[in-house]
């Protein structure tokens, strides 16, 4: 067992070691500057929803003002969805900032208009955001190899090895009691900043556990690891710089190479549809529409909407019926391809959550993009919120479209609106 | 010369014996060979799938049938950007900025379909371009090769023997410097080769050289890097540490706050915001499949005016067609100014992450390569742009035949039955308004001076490091 006298010898010990310090201190900054930029990017994300949210309102208010039937309301209305950032999202912003998380969207055929990204800068995407997920998958492994890698050589090098080992009651409570003194300074100079962002954006108390839970296992894996091939290449006769070497060659295979190569290989693998085919389809499908007999549109639009099957006479060459009729029939050739596209999505991230589990660096940060609701599933999920709204409009305007009735704008108020979706999990 | 040679080669023969730093070398070269080529299959690949879907969206154009004009502005058309030749050892933004567009009337649609989104999401550290190869992974190879090229024979005290015998400093510093250099150009070989197979491809001569040379600055400043603190250490161990925690600062943390910083600085609205305001301003400006919409009311007195007419049945023209005209003029100026802005606000952010190159030679030789290569920021927004004139031009054309050669009578009345809609259609002849987007990266020249401050920021870092040593050599005892 360690003493808590042999902590405070080491204590003592190590806070006397300024460079130990320092970095310590550099550690902590490094945390707090990545949660602090979580923390604005959510923020203003945040705003951002809330400010478009009003103007939403008032546009479509001003808009249906306007209108004298039902399909210019249906035409001209937007609809503006969106995911709003969980309260954990600060620590693990994974891909928000390559996947959309807001749209505009109106009655019109859906597959030209789910694939629009309002995306990020993407020179500033591509050097890649400093979070605190990046911090504990990336950079914490190269800390703790830095910090105990020469645990023990180092001893040795200064010519104290044998003279600490000998005079120890127990050798190992010393090297444990400082390993352990130097792990939890660390874990405290990188969870600290965590703490207080998840106060201040008032994140649920489970999951920030988790997420804190998953930074110490994390560490425990790399302090036991340095630890071990420390030990092992030390009674080898092999000096510190090679032990770091090895460690980190392993760092490098593990977060870089393992990843890298492992993406490459995937996305040749797992083939998915070009996203080009898919709008360009249903591009076709919508535009011939207007070239064709009416009953082509109506014998598509009626394998899924058969209750509108004695309501498909045309007055005249043009009614809106008909028109959103082609642009749901436009969707549905496109299903298929588009269904492709993202079952390919979800096998990837399947082949990515397989591979991960030889590479820890990888798995924390995919549980942690998963804890912060920033994930692949969750990008998924929104889009389909974006897709039942779309539905939602279609059920909505069908009626007031096929039934001949009078044009009502008290009926508009009843105009389905886009509520954030609830939590996936 | 001779002692330098002689450093050189006990240098070498050192790793031949450890094995260690051979094997790093070994890896390193596979690798950054590796990542050419399945970088160039791949760009290769989607330079040609592109090509493709651009001929095709091209030809899908052109072969509709006799329609209404307008009819044609919303089918409208897609355009797909071209990678650039050396896109094959430097992707840059292409995965992340979606290379599809489509064109259609009253709107300016963003880019579609980023790889990235389709990517498995394993890591964003990057993909394995030989640009990261390069930039990234063979630093850190060069430290595990040297970082103990002075260190070592400091501990073993063959440096002071070594010195005592007369052999210059200096000497000895070169001898080690060109050994590490050595081992960085092997890495840097399979990119020179991928470089020439650029050449080969269309790319300019002064480009490709160019972009040779700056990854030769970048391996010259990371062996400076490697030679100033192995000989300012006193031990190995201390030397690695410092070395490692360089390649950190400089490869992983100062890029990454770059962007972090750049985009809490300058907040860009995205383009729904812009969207919004655009629509905002547009409300006054009146719907343009409207002609009865009040805001026409001065166009029609003015048209009515000029060709002393009563109603507009009379006009020579269709009134329809001018009134979409007019639209769609005022509504892309309006757009172009918002467009204008975002992209205005895009580079700024870009201007500060780029700054960041004063504290890394990783940024400013990232900044460099993308620059030099046409895959950057401002290739994008060329090709945004390059896309929007495509757009406007086709659509004023067609609006051009409706206005024209569209009679008013047989438009307004285009709905009643399949007679007059048949009437309402102008001949597919007049598809070929659309011409041919072909999107070729800036000229060289206009590269070449744009990557002055970046390469003027590489040669800060070596002469900073070529100061250091000289600075470090009179104290290496």
């Amino acid at each position: 067992m360690v003493l808590f006298s042999d902590l405070v010898r080491e204590f003592r010990f190590l806070s006397k070691q300024r460079y130990i310090v320092l970095f310590l201190f550099a550690v902590f900054l490094l945390s707090a500057f990545a949660v602090w930029s979580g923390v604005t990017d959510s923020h203003q994300q945040q705003v951002a929803i809330e400010r478009l949210l009003e103007k939403d309102a008032v546009d479509r208010e001003s808009v249906l003002a306007k209108q004298v039937d039902y399909g210019d309301a249906a035409y001209y209305s937007f609809h503006f969805t969106y995911d709003e950032p969980s309260p954990l999202a600060f620590a693990a912003m994974g891909q928000r900032d390559v996947y959309p998380w807001k749209h505009r969207i109106r009655m019109l055929a859906l597959e030209g208009q789910i694939h629009e990204t309002d995306a990020e800068n993407p020179e500033l995407s591509l050097l890649g955001r400093f979070d605190f997920a990046f911090i504990i998958s990336v950079l914490l492994p190269i800390f703790v190899i830095l910090l105990l890698h020469d645990l023990r050589s180092a001893e040795r090098e200064a010519g104290r090895y044998d003279l600490l080992v000998v005079t120890a009651k127990n050798p190992y409570k010393l090297w444990t009691a400082r390993a352990l003194v130097l792990s939890a300074f660390l874990a405290a100079a990188m969870l600290l900043p965590l703490i207080v962002g998840a106060v201040v954006m008032q994140a649920p108390l489970l999951k920030t556990g988790l997420m804190a839970l998953l930074a110490l296992g994390h560490l425990l894996f790399w302090v036991v690891l340095t630890m071990v091939v420390g030990r092992v290449m030390m009674a080898r006769g092999q000096s510190s710089p090679r032990i770091a070497s090895a460690l980190l060659a392993g760092w490098l295979a593990l977060t870089v190479i393992l990843p890298v190569v492992g993406e490459t290989v995937i996305n040749q693998l797992i083939r998915s549809p070009n996203g080009g085919e898919i709008v360009l389809l249903q591009r076709e499908a919508v535009n011939d529409a207007w070239d064709k007999p009416f009953a082509a549109t109506w014998d598509e639009f009626l394998k899924t909407h058969p209750e509108w099957a004695e309501h498909t006479e045309m007055e005249s060459s043009f009614h809106w019926k008909w028109y959103y009729a082609f642009q749901q029939a436009g969707d549905q050739q496109a299903a298929e391809l588009s269904q492709a596209y993202r079952d390919a999505i979800v096998k990837k991230d399947h082949a990515a959550g397989l591979l991960s589990l030889f590479s820890p660096p990888m798995l924390v940060q995919r549980l942690m993009l998963s804890l912060a609701e920033t994930d692949v599933a969750a990008s998924l999920a929104y889009e389909q919120s974006v897709r039942d709204h779309h539905r939602a409009l279609r059920l909505y305007f069908y009626p007031l479209l096929f039934e001949k009735g009078e044009f009502d704008s008290q009926e508009l108020a009843d105009i389905p609106v886009y509520g954030s979706h609830t939590v996936r999990y | 010369m001779n002692i330098i040679k002689l450093v050189m080669r006990d240098e070498w023969r050192y790793w031949r014996r450890t094995r260690v730093a051979t094997t790093v070398i070994l890896i390193g070269v596979v690798l950054s060979l590796a990542s050419v080529v399945i970088n160039s299959i791949e760009m290769r690949q989607a330079a040609v799938e592109r090509a493709e879907l651009q001929r095709t969206s091209e030809a899908n154009f052109i072969e509709q049938p006799d329609k209404h004009p307008h009819r044609m502005v919303h089918y409208g058309h897609y355009v797909f950007r071209a990678p650039s030749p050396l896109s094959i050892i430097d992707p840059g933004v292409d995965a992340y900025t979606g290379t599809a567009i489509f064109l259609e009337g009253h709107q300016q649609n963003s880019a579609m379909f980023a790889d990235q989104r389709q990517s498995s999401g394993m890591t964003r550290f990057s993909s394995l371009s030989p640009a990261f190869m390069l930039q990234v992974i063979v630093p850190l190879m060069l430290i595990m090769v040297g970082y103990s090229c002075m260190t070592r024979e400091r501990e073993a005290g063959t440096l002071h023997v070594l010195i005592t015998q007369g052999v210059k400093v200096r000497d000895i510093l070169i001898g080690k410097f060109l050994s590490v250099l050595g081992s960085g150009v092997l890495m840097l070989l399979p990119l020179i080769l991928a470089s020439l197979w650029a050449s080969v491809s269309g790319e300019s001569v002064t480009i490709t050289a160019s972009f040779v040379l700056g990854y030769v600055l970048y391996i010259l400043i990371w062996s400076a890097i490697v030679l100033w603190v192995s000989s300012i250490s006193a031990r190995s161990n201390a030397s690695f540490a410092i070395l490692i925690g360089l390649w950190v600062v400089f490869c992983i943390l100062v890029p990454r706050i770059g962007s972090s910083t750049a985009a809490t600085l300058v907040t860009s609205a995205g383009k729904l915001e812009t969207d919004f305001a655009v629509r905002e301003e547009l409300r006054t400006l009146g719907n343009g499949h409207d002609a009865s919409d009040p805001a026409f009311v001065k166009l029609k007195q003015d048209l009515l005016d000029q060709y002393g007419v009563d109603d507009i049945a009379d006009l020579p023209i269709n009134f329809r067609g001018a009134v979409a005209t007019h639209s769609e003029k005022v509504l892309t100026d309006v757009l172009n100014k918002y467009a204008d802005a975002r992209m205005e606000e895009e580079l700024s952010q870009a201007e500060i992450a780029r700054q960041f190159g004063w504290l890394s030679p990783m940024v400013s030789m990232r900044t460099l390569s993308m620059m030099i290569s046409g895959t950057n920021l401002e290739t994008h927004h060329r090709f945004l742009r390059e896309a929007e004139s495509l757009r406007y031009d086709f659509v004023q054309a067609l609006n051009h035949v409706h206005e024209h050669d569209l009679d008013y009578d047989a438009d307004v009345s285009r709905y009643k039955n399949e007679e007059t809609a048949k009437a309402a259609r102008v001949d597919a002849s007049h598809w070929d308004v659309l011409s041919e987007f072909s999107f070729e990266p800036e000229s060289s020249t206009f590269r070449l001076s744009h990557s002055m401050v970046y390469a003027l920021q590489l040669l800060f870092w070596l002469g900073l490091m070529l100061l250091l040593i000289k600075q470090a050599s009179r104290r290496i005892l």
